[in-house]
C-alpha cells in the first residue's frame, strides 16, 4: 500500500465528513425556525408567556403575599423547568401589582417584612437592602433601583404573569 | 455567584459584597454497586441543596465547585487538601467559607476544620422529582440559609 494511496482516502473521507456535517447543520437552520413556529408543544409556558400562577384574583389582598410557579426555560445547552416567585398584592388604587423578589443589588430574594426591624417594607437579608411596599428602594440601603414588576393578566378571575421588567418599562 | 465566568466577572466588580464561600463536601464509592447508589443520589440532592442556596443568596454567597473524595478515604488527608482549597480562596476577601454536607463522618473533626462545618442529615432519599422530595428540600433550604445568615450576624 502505498502513501499517496492513504493520503487519498483520508482526504476523501474528510471531504466527506465535512460536507455530511455542513449539509446536517444547514439542514438544522432551516428546520429549527419553522419547527418553533409549528410545534406548538415547544412554545407552551416557555418563559416570556404568560403562565397562570395558581392565584385567584378574589385572594389578593392589600398584604403583599408570596407565590410560586414553574415556567420551561431554555437556556443555552439545557432547557429546564424554572421556579419563579413574586410578591403579590392589591395597592391603594385598588391594583394588582406583581413584584419579582430578585434584588436589585446583587441579586439576592427579598422578603416581605423579612426583618423584625424594618416592619412595612421588603428586606434584603445580604446587605439589608430595603424596598417601600410599592417597590421603591430605600435610599442609602444597597439598592439602587425599585423591584422589577412582572407583566400580567387577569383571564377567568386567575392571576397569569409573564416576565418581570424594570419598572417603567412594564 | 457560581463557578462559571459571567459570575466571576461579577464577583470581581462587587468582591467586597461577596464575603461567604458554600463548599460542598461530597462523598463517592464507586466499588460496591448498592454503596454507589446511595452515595449518587445523595450527591444529586446536595447539588440542588447547594444552588437553591446559592439563588436564595446569590449576592453574598460564592458557590465553589464541589469537593469530592472517596468515602473511605482518610480524613486526615482530605482535611490537609481542604485548608490548601481555604488557604488559596482566602486570597480573596472572604471572611468565612462554610461547608456543608451530609457526610457525618465530617462531624468527628469538626474542630480539625477551621472554617464553618454544616452537617445536615441526609435526607432518605425517595424519588428526587416527587412532590413529597420538593417539599423536604425546600425546609432545608430554607432552614440551611437561615443558619448561614446566623454566621453573618
Ligand atoms: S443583594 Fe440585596 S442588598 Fe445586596
Amino acid at each position: 500500500m502505498s502513501d499517496e494511496k492513504q493520503q487519498v482516502s483520508r482526504r476523501q473521507f474528510l471531504n466527506y465528513t465535512l460536507t455530511g456535517v455542513g449539509g446536517f447543520m444547514a439542514a438544522g437552520l432551516l428546520i429549527s425556525p419553522i419547527r418553533m413556529a409549528v410545534d406548538p408543544v415547544l412554545k407552551d409556558s416557555s418563559a416570556g408567556d404568560l403562565a397562570n400562577v395558581g392565584l385567584a384574583v378574589e385572594d389578593i389582598t392589600s398584604e403583599p403575599q408570596r407565590i410560586d410557579w414553574s415556567v420551561n426555560q431554555v437556556d443555552g445547552w439545557y432547557e429546564s423547568e424554572v421556579n419563579r416567585s413574586a410578591w403579590v398584592y392589591r395597592n391603594d388604587d385598588d391594583e394588582i401589582v406583581a413584584f419579582s423578589p430578585i434584588c436589585k443589588h446583587l441579586g439576592c430574594v427579598v422578603s416581605w417584612e423579612g426583618s423584625e426591624q424594618h416592619p412595612n417594607e421588603y428586606f434584603c437579608p445580604c446587605h439589608d437592602g430595603r424596598y417601600y411596599k410599592d417597590g421603591t428602594n430605600v435610599p442609602g440601603t444597597p439598592p439602587l433601583a425599585p423591584l422589577d414588576e412582572y407583566e400580567q393578566e387577569v383571564r377567568d378571575g386567575m392571576l397569569f404573569l409573564g416576565d418581570a421588567r424594570p419598572r417603567g418599562e412594564a | 455567584m457560581k463557578w462559571r465566568k459571567d459570575d466571576l466577572q461579577q464577583y470581581v466588580q462587587a468582591k467586597e459584597y461577596i464575603d461567604t464561600i458554600l463548599l460542598p463536601l461530597i462523598p463517592i464509592q464507586l466499588s460496591k454497586d448498592d454503596q454507589a447508589e446511595k452515595y449518587a443520589s445523595q450527591a444529586e440532592v446536595m447539588h440542588i441543596l447547594a444552588n437553591e442556596i446559592e439563588k436564595e443568596l446569590t449576592g453574598r454567597i460564592m458557590l465553589a465547585p464541589s469537593y469530592h473524595y472517596l468515602n473511605s478515604a482518610d480524613k486526615n488527608t482530605e482535611i490537609h487538601r481542604l485548608k490548601m482549597w481555604a488557604e488559596d480562596m482566602k486570597e480573596q476577601p472572604f471572611s468565612q467559607i462554610v461547608h456543608i454536607t451530609f457526610d457525618s463522618g465530617w462531624k468527628k473533626h469538626e474542630k480539625d476544620i477551621n472554617d464553618n462545618l454544616l452537617w445536615i442529615p441526609a435526607v432518605q432519599a425517595g424519588e428526587i422529582n416527587s412532590k413529597e422530595m420538593h417539599r423536604i428540600i425546600r425546609d432545608q433550604v430554607g432552614q440551611t440559609a437561615e443558619l448561614i445568615r446566623s454566621y453573618w450576624q
